[in-house]
């Protein structure tokens, strides 16, 4: 028993070094790690579904999953015209709510007075849920196009509004010095002082409103409209379709993601003074604008 | 830019002629007259001299400095700038502050340019002029650096060459070096007295350090707090150029004395 108990002891400890080494020869490759570990959920799901542990009402396995994403992209294709639909919304209401929100935030900014008149209506609306004027919207514009963006748009007009105003009022006090001793005007002190200070909030502000523009859009759908993937996903979760319904859900996820990535690309593209390897590419970009035009 | 003489006696009877700033009983009171800031400074500096303020916090040196550039208005008296009375920024004078103030999206030259650029388009010999700037001030390999990119002596040194290329006569530097390290400090102290008496500006500093105030300068004014007052004008007078052993002679540990003791007698 001893012998045997000691033996037993003898293996374990050598598959364990084992498994040891092949998880740290995994490490050095973390993509073939997160992998496995995907491959060994998705396949504890798979068995879950098929033996009937998970009820597939509730959580439908992924291979039924995969399936019916494939329907939808690729035989029936009729994902891609609501895809195509919020897309959309979400683009023109973010557009339209972030020139708004940039816009009134500049105005305000530059004016003492505006900023006094204003500041009580501003707090007001945002104290106001923007989701719960949804229906409200609907009601005054329709059910087409022109509420969805509305509302999206609305979703989107706080976040820029409110950092490019904090940002235009808390510029560098040292820097405006400066620009009066220079004796720059107004224009000059905005355009080449006040905007470019206050653009890493503003882009933080966009990023924000891009983020919460994909929801506004969904809720807006869900409230009442005809297309869109907010009427896809709410159309099969009301026929059981889970399998649909959650393709839809994770191409939205996927979506998400896509505008969330863009976001920070063009983030780090525009704010480039701020992420190193962007600056070393502007500042050698630069040297040779100036080469070429004014020489050495 | 033209060079200008150095008046080297420096103290001495001076031409009215040469006077480029005079103060006549200069006043500045804040919140209403509750705080008063500088009180009945009455001075005149000569073209071309390098004049230091010293004083401990409070005592109205960066008032002063401020009043002189426009960018403050003056409670009472009279402040002139080549003889016309000062009334808000004007073009006489460039301003250096403690921290570099170097916009973080402009690269070293562009950030030079900022003061052609507020009044004119630059034209070529602007920009090459920029560029000489940078040289003179031993940043030759860092002309398209973003300020991010340097340390914070270097961003100090763009920050010089920026206020020469306003062209002004008078520099006005708040402490310009204050903030670096000792060794960075000196160092910057000997280039400025290179630089300015190479372009022949007259330039005022201030700074609390009573010897790198006398070791820079001709004169020194020394200030005293609450209220803030010119207390006494002393005149430097070693010959230039100066170098850094000058501090460990007896006759320049008599001049800080004597500066220290007009700032422990008020």
């Amino acid at each position: 028993m001893v012998v045997l108990t000691s033996s037993t002891r003898e293996q374990d400890h050598g598959t364990r070094r084992g498994a040891g080494s092949f998880f740290h020869a995994a490490a050095f490759h973390p993509i073939v790690r997160h992998f496995a570990i995907f491959a060994v959920l998705i396949g504890a799901w798979e068995i879950g579904a098929r033996t009937g542990t998970i009820d597939p009402l509730v959580l439908p396995a992924p291979s039924a999953i995969a399936e019916a994403m494939w329907r939808l992209f690729v035989t029936q294709r009729n994902i891609w015209w609501h895809l195509l639909v919020t897309i959309g919304e979400v683009l023109a209401g973010f557009t339209a709510g972030s020139i708004l929100g940039i816009g009134l935030a500049i105005v305000v900014g530059l004016n003492p007075m505006v900023r006094k008149l204003l500041k009580p209506y501003v707090i007001v609306l945002e104290a106001t849920p923007r989701i719960a004027i949804g229906p409200l919207i609907i009601a005054a514009l329709g059910f087409g196009w022109s509420s969805k963006i509305t509302i999206v748009m609305l979703v989107c007009f706080f976040a820029p509004f409110i950092n490019t105003l904090s940002g235009m009022l808390s510029v560098n006090e040292g820097a405006y010095e400066l620009f009066r001793s220079l004796r720059a005007n107004k224009w000059q002190i905005f355009t080449k002082l006040m905007l470019l200070d206050a653009m890493p909030v503003i882009m933080a502000g966009l990023r924000l409103a891009m983020a919460s523009a994909l929801s506004g859009a969904l809720v807006a759908e869900f409230i009442s409209a005809s297309e869109g993937m907010g009427v896809l996903l709410k159309r099969y979760t009301a026929s059981l379709n889970m399998a649909s319904a959650f393709g839809c859900l994770l191409t939205l996820t996927a979506l998400g993601f896509a505008i969330y990535r863009t976001m920070e690309a063009v983030g780090n593209r525009i704010v480039f003074w701020r992420h190193a390897p962007q600056m070393d590419a502007v500042s050698r970009r630069r040297q040779a604008q100036w080469q070429r035009n004014w020489g050495a | 830019m033209t060079a200008l003489p150095r008046k080297v006696e420096a103290g001495t009877a001076t031409d009215v002629a040469d006077i480029v700033i005079a103060g006549g009983g200069v006043g500045k009171t804040f919140g209403g007259g509750a705080v008063v800031a500088l009180e009945d400074a009455s001075f005149n500096i000569p073209k071309g001299s390098f004049v230091s303020l010293v004083g401990p916090s409070g005592c109205g040196k960066s008032t002063l400095l401020r009043l002189i550039a426009g960018l403050i208005e003056r409670s009472s008296g009279s402040l002139t700038v080549h003889g016309r009375e000062v009334s808000g920024p004007h073009a006489d004078v460039g301003m250096m502050f403690q921290r570099a103030t170097l916009l973080d999206w402009r690269t070293a030259v562009e950030n030079v340019l900022l003061p052609t650029e507020i009044h004119r388009k630059p034209t070529a010999e602007d920009r090459s002029r920029a560029v000489e700037l940078l040289k003179m001030v031993g940043l030759k390999d860092f002309v398209f650096s973003f300020p991010s990119q340097l340390s914070g002596g270097m961003q100090q040194r763009v920050a010089l060459a920026r206020l020469l290329q306003t062209g002004a006569d008078i520099l006005l530097l708040d402490e310009p070096f204050g903030a670096l390290d000792e060794f960075t400090r000196e160092r910057l102290n000997l280039e400025l007295m290179r630089i300015v008496a190479e372009v022949g500006a007259t330039t005022l500093f201030v700074t609390h350090n009573i010897g790198e105030a006398i070791f820079l300068a001709d004169k020194v004014m020394v200030m005293t707090p609450r209220p803030g007052r010119l207390a006494r004008m002393v005149d430097v007078p070693f010959a230039r150029p100066r170098r850094p052993e000058l501090q460990q002679t007896p006759e320049f540990n008599a001049l800080v004395a004597e500066v220290r003791d007009i700032l422990g007698t008020h």
